[in-house]
């Protein structure tokens, strides 16, 4: 794994609280995504990053933001994640609170933020199968694909995330793989 | 309002819930009905506000700090907004070498697969509320082969299609 500098860090969290729209699941798509593609973090402490995330108050995305760059820089790394991804962001969301009954009339912002928020959609999408692949190979895959089909179709009969991911740990729990 | 009271109430909405607007109701009981500093529209102005801008949409809090106080406001609902996330690093530390042990192994990649699948059924939502027509289609295919075929950063990625839906809504 590569050890990124602080700089660098702070930049990716921070571009990353500004261009991407849709909310904290294409957040941490797009930061899986990166990491994987800078080799900063490796599959298991991006899943533990993740799982405990969702049991964390709040917005579970910070708490990713928080973890994740702990295991890159530690508790300053944390600090500058979580920094670097919320204050420009809520600079923009005190501004757009202003303008908000402007905002609505605007179409172009709409088309813009549309278009956005859909190569968010492809981003979730492609950052999922790159989670996948990380766990699959010719002779283990039965685990990974039922975990996956099942914490995919779930939320659809109601059940919460946060439900979805205590199933799959105990499910890891007892499915070990010989 | 006093910041610090303001503060408080927008942590402890904050610290009792698991997701973005899982604070809404605990919000509104405080803010609209028990002290009366928004209205419903003001509310729902502010949960407008963290849908349309980036990052998470718990993000209406910094929103609802800045209605109810102005900017310091929204100074101290940034604040409620990010001290939970803190409470992940003493788990962290917790797991510690913890992690490393087969079964645990088992555990987290299994979380992780489910991560997948959850991000996956995420995006159906997300998909529904932006695919109208082939455009939003090929924005959202040509996303999924650049962020899962090559290493194109996705900044590019996220830019490209500000592009796209800019010069689309010129033509």
């Amino acid at each position: 794994m590569t050890r990124p500098r602080l700089s660098e860090v702070a930049r990716l969290f921070l571009r990353v609280g500004v261009t991407v729209f849709g909310g904290g699941d294409p957040t941490i798509a797009v930061l899986q995504r990166e990491f994987y593609r800078r080799d900063w973090l490796t599959p298991d402490q991006f899943a533990i990053a993740f799982g405990l995330a969702r049991l964390t108050p709040g917005t579970n995305v910070l708490a990713f933001c928080a973890a994740s760059a702990w295991y890159l820089l530690g508790a300053v790394g944390a600090v500058t994640a979580v920094l670097a991804a919320t204050i420009p962001a809520s600079v923009l969301v005190v501004w757009i609170t202003e303008v908000y009954e402007l905002s609505k009339r605007y179409a172009l912002a709409t088309a813009v933020v549309n278009a956005v928020v859909a190569a968010a959609v492809g981003t979730m999408i492609g950052a999922a199968f790159l989670l996948v692949r990380t766990q699959t190979s010719r002779t283990r895959w039965l685990r990974p694909v039922v975990i996956t089909a099942g914490a995919f179709l779930l939320p659809f009969v109601g059940l919460s995330p946060l439900r979805i991911i205590l199933a799959a740990a105990l499910v890891g729990f007892f499915w070990v793989d010989a | 309002m006093n910041l610090v009271v303001l503060y408080l109430l927008l942590v402890k909405a904050t610290l009792t819930s698991f997701s973005g607007l899982a604070s809404l109701p605990v919000i509104r009981g405080d803010f609209v009905l028990r002290y009366h500093m928004l209205t419903d529209r003001q509310l729902n102005t502010a949960v407008a506000a963290g849908r349309i801008g980036p990052g998470p949409v718990g993000i209406y809090v910094v929103s609802i700090g800045y209605l109810a106080g102005g900017v310091p406001g929204a100074c101290a609902g940034w604040l409620a907004m990010i001290t939970p996330a803190f409470l992940i690093i003493p788990m962290l530390r917790f797991l510690g070498k913890r992690a490393e042990h087969r079964r645990a192994r088992a555990v987290t990649r299994s979380v992780l697969c489910a991560g997948a699948g959850l991000m996956g059924s995420a995006a159906i939502p997300l998909a529904r509320d932006v695919i109208h027509g082939p455009l939003p289609l090929t924005i959202v295919a040509a996303s999924f082969a650049l962020i899962a075929f090559t290493r194109v950063d996705s900044l590019w990625v996220m830019l490209g299609a500000a592009l796209v839906g800019f010069a689309a809504f010129q033509l």
